[in-house]
């Protein structure tokens, strides 16, 4: 049984070790089996190592070189800058489109659909800061800003600060992201027109499997008009409890086919309060995948093939009913030369007849899409996009759009 | 129950002594076959891309990223060749022994002479240029031979109880290179002066140690593909002077280097883009495909 206490004990003292010691140690590996803690260690042993540590940690910090993820050789202590800038113009035949997303182009003409300034660096060894600052034409929004963890062992990640919540594929994602120039329909009617975000805390874990599995749990804030409609939205609640919160719990997993072929799948759910009286909760569960095939084998490695589909399912507890409604996207990407990609797209949400909650928004809409994209180099796109939209509630419209995408500054990486 | 306990502490505290043997990552195969020559069979190789591939468009699948969560070492070419896809790998790996700067990352490109250094003002209408230098510096083996040395110094460190096997195998790695490289350099004599045409400028210090002469690349500027107006231009200026070889590795479309080269007289070289790694092909067995390769359009006899 003491050897059990001890353990434990190492299991709540370790990240704090990890933290006195500047960059953690690597947990595997021959350095591992000499620092690797005795399961007999005794407390004062721990508390001497400690100390020492931190004594050392303040002798070495002046000449301590924090780890960042920059693969530059160069050092500089001025963030990595870079501006992306999207511009739209619109062609509608209907004077009032119903575009849900905050920086889609919204009306016919030319629009700003933002000009994003992205900040990031290491703060330390121990965290990286990330933050997005979007300008339109009369004002700014923070769109996120937050710090990720660098070196908490047992390969937990946390971040803090606010942020889009890592649920499904499409959410955490940013404007020139996306494959198609405007926001997904079923995104702008369960989150709103950012997509979900918050203020808030989030803890992750790579579990120890042969392929990468990733488990999350994100607190966010649960009021927001514009990312979270499902939950309180622009109702202003005060916090009571715990349950005043929005909760995002997320799996993601990755399975490398073959050298060619990707399969990416997530489940995630958002849980949280909605206005309608004390209690009454509204889940959204969803699930997405993600296939790409890529023939880096052959050497024809700039062309690939992927499709992305992802199904929200969303509950709702209101006054004496349920509400039950879903919708999802599905659409695929030809790169077929280095410098062109085409791809289509079909969405689809449901609606709720007299939806407390959605007055506006109770029949099932549809929306398909083609885009056609022209990369010059990889720091400017130009796309073309025509989308037919059939709200059930009224007459089918046409959209037609021409993009330009811009960015400056510190190359960005890119997730997959 | 005590024996449970025991098994569970083997597991979770022992799991670092099964496992004695660096596993070691590196981004392009290159690097991957130089560590391979240093660690010999006493250290885990993986290379992150395939030679196949570009190494500045690798795509950031997940399992990279798992690949690096169990590393030790991380080694890279640097000069921002790997900046768009490795830093999300780095970060997704919860590894802060791999992070830039950490103990398990090495640079590789702080130990050779890169060349191509801007100076003075550098923007992207210059193409998608590498301020720090030309990060293509393998293609000379010399630097080859540089970073297998900042290799084995690495590995000596972070496994002090294999370090002096892996100082004998860089020896003999060395010893091997030197004999090779005399005879690469005897074959390439004849080739001194050659003008040769490149596709991307990833061939300048293979062509500034074998001593050809680069009169144009088919990219107008690094990264842009070529326009009309620039191919009409390139052959222009360069069909007088008899291009002996277009170089192009085998991930670039070929479609305009062949008509470059038909009508400036040259020859188009497909040249592998890296060691065939996943082949166990070595490092001097890929040095030595690129210069027969270039035997073909340059002449053998001469040098020979």
């Amino acid at each position: 049984m003491l050897k059990w206490s001890f353990h434990w004990l190492g299991v709540f003292l370790l990240p704090s070790l990890a933290f006195a010691q500047g960059a953690a140690e690597p947990v595997t590996g021959p350095a591992a089996a000499a620092t690797t803690p005795a399961a007999d260690v005794d407390l004062e042993e721990i508390r001497r190592a400690l100390e020492a540590d931190v004594q050392a940690a303040e002798k070495d910090a002046p000449t301590f070189t924090p780890p960042t993820a920059q693969a530059s050789g160069r050092r500089m202590f001025n963030p990595e800058i870079s501006v992306i800038g999207d511009f739209a113009f619109a062609w509608f035949t209907t004077d009032e489109p119903r575009q849900t997303g905050g920086h889609d182009p919204a009306e016919t003409g030319f629009n700003l659909q933002g000009l994003e300034l992205s900040i990031r660096q290491s703060v330390d060894p121990y965290f990286r800061f990330d933050g997005n600052l979007v300008f339109s034409l009369f004002g700014v929004e923070l769109e996120e800003a937050y710090a990720t963890t660098l070196s908490l062992p047992y390969n937990l990640q946390a971040r803090f600060g606010q942020f889009l919540t890592r649920f499904g594929r499409y959410n955490p994602t940013h404007p020139h992201q996306w494959s198609f120039l405007d926001q997904m329909l079923v995104y702008g009617k369960f989150f709103g027109p950012e997509n979900n975000r918050g203020l808030g805390v989030e803890g992750s874990v790579l579990l120890p499997l042969p392929w990468y599995a990733e488990v999350l749990a994100s607190m966010t804030d649960a009021e927001g008009a514009e990312s979270t409609r499902s939950f309180y939205g622009s109702a202003d609640v005060t916090v009571d409890s715990p349950a005043d919160f929005q909760y995002t719990l997320a799996v993601k997993q990755f399975f490398p086919l073959s050298d060619d072929w990707s399969l990416n799948w997530g489940v995630s759910a958002a849980l949280g309060p909605n206005p309608t009286g004390r209690g009454n909760r509204s889940d959204i569960y969803g699930t997405d995948i993600y296939l790409k095939w890529r023939p880096i084998t052959t050497a024809a490695d700039w062309m690939y093939v992927a499709l992305q589909a992802e199904y929200l399912y969303r509950l709702r507890q209101v006054p004496q009913r349920l509400l039950r409604d879903h919708g999802g996207y599905a659409y695929l990407i030809w790169h077929f030369s280095k410098r062109w990609e085409t791809g289509v797209r079909h969405e689809w949400v449901s609606g709720v007849e007299d939806d407390p909650l959605d007055p506006e928004w109770n029949e099932a809409r549809h929306r398909t899409s083609g885009q056609l994209s022209f990369f010059p180099t990889e720091f400017s796109r130009l796309r073309a996009q025509i989308n037919y939209d059939r709200p059930r509630w009224e007459d089918p419209y046409w959209g037609f759009f021409l993009g330009a995408e811009i960015s400056v500054g510190a190359h960005g990486a890119h997730a997959f | 129950m005590i024996r449970f306990v025991a098994t569970l502490l083997f597991v979770l505290l022992g799991a670092g002594t099964a496992q004695a043997r660096l596993n070691i990552v590196t981004s392009v195969p290159d690097l991957a076959a130089l560590t391979k020559a240093v660690g010999g069979a006493d250290v885990d190789v993986r290379s992150l891309s395939l030679s196949t591939q570009d190494p500045h468009f690798v795509d950031a699948r997940p399992n990279l990223a798992l690949a690096l969560n169990k590393a030790d070492v991380l080694i890279v070419l640097g000069g921002e060749m790997e900046v768009g896809w490795l830093p999300v790998l780095q970060r997704g790996a919860r590894n802060s022994a791999i992070l830039s700067g950490g103990r398990g990352y090495l640079d590789c490109s702080n130990h050779v002479a890169l060349k191509e250094q801007a100076t003075g003002a550098v923007d992207r209408s210059q193409g998608d240029i590498h301020p720090g230098g030309n990060p293509h510096y393998l293609r000379d083996p010399h630097n080859g031979v540089a970073c297998a040395e900042a290799i084995a110094e690495r590995l000596a460190k972070l496994d002090p109880e294999h370090a002096a096997l892996f100082r004998t195998n860089l020896d003999a790695f060395k010893a091997d290179m030197q004999k090779r490289i005399a005879g690469w350099e005897k074959a390439a004599v004849g080739w001194k002066g050659s003008p040769v045409l490149v596709y991307h400028k990833s061939w300048t210090y293979l062509i500034e140690w074998l001593g050809l002469r680069p009169i144009g690349t088919v990219e107008p500027r690094p990264g842009i593909p070529p326009s009309p107006a620039h191919v009409a231009r390139l052959i222009a200026e360069t069909a007088a002077s008899k291009p002996r070889a277009l170089l192009q590795e085998e991930y670039y479309p070929a479609g305009t280097s062949r008509l470059v080269a038909e009508k400036t007289g040259a020859t188009l070289l497909h040249l592998p883009g890296g060691t065939r790694f996943e082949k166990q092909q070595t490092y001097p067995e890929y040095v030595d495909a690129v210069m027969s390769k270039l035997g073909e359009a340059l002449g053998r006899e001469e040098g020979e």
